[in-house]
């Protein structure tokens, strides 16, 4: 019977008709696929007054061994942040789908309050935090846990804790909007089973949230890796990342086509990332409802 | 022209009426590029109502950075976003070679007579200077003497630098390379001594940010320019600039025309505004604390230097040198400083 | 058996518990940080604050002023109001039509609308303005938003497909054999079902919009100051409170709309009984 539902489904007339993605489909053709290949085209001259059409700045950019350990320590920085998010994001979903209707709207205002703090102010809030003579710092120090202060600011952990605070909503949204629909009446009869809590987690939660936490992972990855601003602020600039670099090249020496060669790069390899995931994610939603 | 207008038209058929381009300015009006912060402020409070009273022009500012200024005119070849740019030396050569900017004729100016020769340029006029130097936490640190005592303790273990994305951090490390051999054109003694007490600078960081790793006390000591310090110190941050003994530097403030703008007639009315003496005697009192431009101007005793024949006592740098090598200085100090 | 489940459970508790604290304490911190720097008296940003004042508050919605602030803020919610309410519209039909096509084609476009998320905003910026100048338009609000609207719309995609891919087929199929119109079902079935997705994106669409600094710094004009470049320039001139205080403004607006919600859904449950 669901083979037959399902064989009509590939057929034509079903709700999800690609037409309805023609509007966004046309859009971004115009307004970003545009830009994007102009850029690309840019990647394509020696020199930064676009004169000389060449592939020096791809080689310059490829042939230097450190820009493939940016490269390596940005993607890097997106899987930490990633994995800091779901460790703590998650247990936070989990939590929010057992309260009552009204707690979930407090708990969701707090959730989405990251949000309302602009860039700006929030990065400083997080030199608060994790300075010198910061929060933490502090706090250890009249506890008497250490001698002298730690150095959170200006390294990957500090930043990695940062992200993790503005990444939370993009984990949390897309989870709990999947989780809570989730059937609760499953969870009983996973327990009425004899299935312990952490096995229930595992075997049934998990599986079936999986579309939410793809897509929370998705958006955290992708808003981690281009964060420019928390990854210099905070994490300083001896921490070297794709978004400093392109940075450094667009806006002060005003090298574009090295620019565009930089930006490409990290196009390709989130992008490579991302296909990967979403794949993984379509394969874990397919095996629930195929 | 005509192939440009209809993509225009297509493209607003396309995109609809919220896409429609808003077309040049008013009559009698004029957009000019500003610095952020206290050049914003003091060109918002004295120069556009006396521009207005003046001339009857309406200027509009758009608070911009310098290389930004430069990045948005050169990525809008021919249709500049703004009239007018305020600049730094290095992003201005960038202008002048990526043909940004119109032709200036000083002569136009009727107040030409009262400005310094040497501040008149064909390509624009200069309006001001900023000083760099050392900034301390007198509460924290005895004061520095020279650029030598910032990689020495107790100096060095609360020190926070920047790298050459700014004017001023190109120019400070200039000069720590120069107490080690170095040059404008040579600043690799610099990486090479920072490198040796890397371990122990406090703060590596982006230039935006450090005011506030400086008021955070992640860093206590760094180099800066005097209207950051002024502005910190009116704030109640506990900072004091310091004179470097080889000298503080300077570097001039140049305003221009943007190539292609339809204003330039009331851009030269701004300029003559912007060097009149009562606009540059209010610009020099507090809270804007400007270096006057008008040799008519007094300086008041607060201010760095007492005259604007001082400035040749400053170091100055030769930007046409240091331009094209800064695109290499900032790969080593990336690879140089990273972890 | 029934000894070692206990145990089972209060592990679970308390790690879950433990962690979910976590998250609440990584996310509150920093904004109880702002917050209490919002009503200090000190003349900069500072912490621990001095002093309790309302002072800074009082400046912000000072016309005369902050009158630059009040300008920059209402092109930043104009522009975040209607690229969000383009991007809702054109994203959730965008993740309506991929939801089910299996063909590459369609896995393609699905990274294809995440892109903009990826592709760094200093260069997008660049390459927007330098590609509106070559078709002959000149930066304006209108470009800001289809600026906003592009780089914001892959949250609304990318939630309303997650909320999607959860939908059971046979629910839509069942509907349409009933002899419901394929809109219909949209309207009756799908929609509702997929609301929440649409909501979390478009919540984070507007957000994002509001505090974007790369798109608004190379499409903005003298016309068009937004207000997260605005608060740049107040950061790195002069560390001014006032930027904690329009952090301030913000979270206690989204206090004001949870309780409003809080109000009208109790209401209409209230009706209802």
């Amino acid at each position: 019977m669901k083979t037959a539902l399902a064989l009509r489904m590939k057929g034509a007339g079903y709700l999800g008709e690609w037409q309805l993605a023609l509007p966004l489909t046309l859009a971004f053709a115009s307004l970003f696929l545009a830009p994007l290949l102009l850029l690309f085209g840019v990647s394509f001259f020696n020199d930064d007054k676009l004169t000389e059409p060449g592939l020096a700045q791809w080689g310059k950019f490829f042939g230097d061994p450190f820009n493939y350990k940016v490269i390596a320590d940005t993607l890097l920085l997106g899987v930490k942040t990633v994995a800091a998010t779901v460790l703590v994001g998650y247990p936070l979903a989990l939590v929010f789908i057992d309260l009552s209707a009204r707690l979930q709207r407090v708990l969701l205002f707090v959730i989405v309050m990251p949000l309302l703090l602009s860039v700006v102010v929030r990065t400083f809030a997080w030199i608060v935090v994790l300075g010198h003579e910061g929060l933490i710092n502090t706090l250890l120090l009249r506890l008497g846990l250490i001698g002298e202060p730690l150095k959170l600011l200006q390294t990957e952990l500090g930043l990695v804790i940062s992200l993790t605070q503005i990444e939370m909503p993009l984990m949390l949204l897309p989870l709990i909007s999947v989780m809570s629909r989730l059937e609760p009446n499953l969870r009983d009869a996973a327990a009425a089973l004899g299935a312990s809590r952490w096995r229930t987690l595992f075997t049934v939660i998990v599986p079936l949230s999986m579309p939410g936490l793809v897509a929370g992972c998705l958006l955290v990855f992708a808003s981690s890796t281009t964060a420019f601003i928390s990854q210099t602020v905070i994490g300083g600039v001896r921490l070297i990342y794709l978004p400093l670099v392109i940075w450094q090249q667009s806006l002060v020496v005003f090298n574009w086509p090295l620019a565009a060669v930089a930006s490409m790069a990290l196009l390709v390899s989130i992008l490579t990332v991302v296909a990967a995931l979403s794949y993984l994610g379509r394969r874990a939603s397919g095996a629930i409802h195929g | 022209m005509f192939t440009r207008r209809r993509v225009l038209a297509g493209a607003t058929a396309l995109g609809g009426a919220a896409l429609l381009p808003t077309i040049a300015a008013a009559k009698g009006g004029l957009t000019a590029a500003i610095y952020p912060g206290t050049w914003e402020d003091a060109y918002r409070a004295i120069v556009i109502p006396a521009l207005k009273k003046t001339y009857d022009v309406d200027l509009e500012l758009q608070p911009l950075f310098a290389v930004d200024e430069v990045a948005k005119a050169k990525a809008a070849r021919g249709a500049p976003p703004f009239d007018c740019f305020v600049l730094d030396p290095g992003p201005r050569i960038t202008a002048i070679e990526a043909g940004l900017f119109e032709k200036f004729d000083g002569k136009k100016l009727s107040n030409a007579s009262k400005v310094p020769s040497a501040f008149i340029d064909e390509w624009g006029i200069c309006v001001g200077a900023q000083v760099v130097g050392i900034a301390y936490n007198p509460k924290k640190l005895p004061a520095p003497k020279g650029w030598k005592d910032l990689l020495t303790d107790p100096w060095v273990s609360r020190l926070g630098i920047t790298g050459f994305q700014t004017t001023f951090g190109t120019v400070s490390l200039i000069e720590i390379a120069k107490q080690f051999g170095g040059s404008e054109t040579n600043i690799d003694p610099a990486l090479v001594e920072l490198k040796k007490v890397l371990p122990k600078i406090a703060a590596v960081g982006q230039p935006a940010a450090m005011p506030g790793l400086f008021q955070q006390g992640q860093c206590d000591v760094m180099y800066t320019n005097t209207q950051t310090v002024a502005t910190l110190k009116g704030k109640g941050v506990d900072i004091e600039f310091v004179k470097p003994e080889s000298g503080a530097v300077a570097f001039y403030t140049t305003l221009h025309i943007a190539k292609g703008s339809d204003a330039i007639d009331n851009a030269y009315k701004y300029f003559d505004t912007v060097v009149s003496t009562p606009v540059q005697e209010a610009l020099t009192k507090p809270p804007y604390n400007f270096l006057p431009a008008n040799k008519d101007v007094p300086i008041p005793p607060d201010l760095p230097m007492k005259s604007l024949d001082e400035m040749s006592t400053y170091v100055l740098h030769d930007w046409a040198k240091i331009n094209p090598l800064r695109a290499g200085w900032i790969e080593k100090f990336n690879k140089e400083m990273a972890k | 058996m029934a000894r070692r489940r206990s145990f089972g459970d209060i592990s679970y508790g308390i790690v879950i518990g433990g962690l979910a604290l976590l998250a609440l304490v990584i996310i509150v911190t920093p904004v109880v940080v702002v917050l209490l720097m919002s009503f200090g008296e000190g003349q900069s940003l500072k912490f621990p604050p001095t002093g309790f004042t309302f002072r800074w508050y009082a400046e912000l919605f000072d016309a005369s002023q902050s009158r630059q602030i009040h300008r920059a803020a209402g092109n930043s919610l104009e522009v975040a109001a209607l690229s969000t309410l383009f991007g809702a519209v054109l994203g959730a039909m965008g993740a309506l039509g991929l939801a089910r096509s299996r063909s590459r084609m369609a896995r393609a476009a699905d990274s294809f609308f995440l892109s903009p998320l990826v592709l760094p905003g200093i260069a997008f910026g660049l390459a927007a303005l330098m590609y509106f100048t070559l078709v002959g338009l000149r930066p304006s609000l209108g470009l800001i938003i289809a600026g906003h609207m592009i780089v914001t719309v892959p949250f609304i995609v990318r939630t309303t497909a997650a909320s999607l891919s959860q939908l059971d087929p046979a629910l839509n199929d069942s509907s349409q054999s009933l002899g419901a119109s394929w809109f219909y079902t949209l309207r009756r079935v799908t929609l509702p079902l997929i609301a929440p997705g649409i909501a979390a994106g478009a919540f984070l669409a507007f957000m994002s919009s509001i505090d974007n600094v790369p798109v608004s710094l190379f499409l903005s004009t003298a016309r068009t100051d937004m207000l997260p470049i605005r608060m740049w320039g107040m950061m790195e001139s002069s560390l001014d409170v006032r930027i904690a205080a329009i952090s301030g403004v913000l979270i206690a607006a989204a206090f004001l709309l949870m309780l409003f919600m809080e109000w009208t859904v109790g209401l209409t449950r209230r009706m209802r009984e």
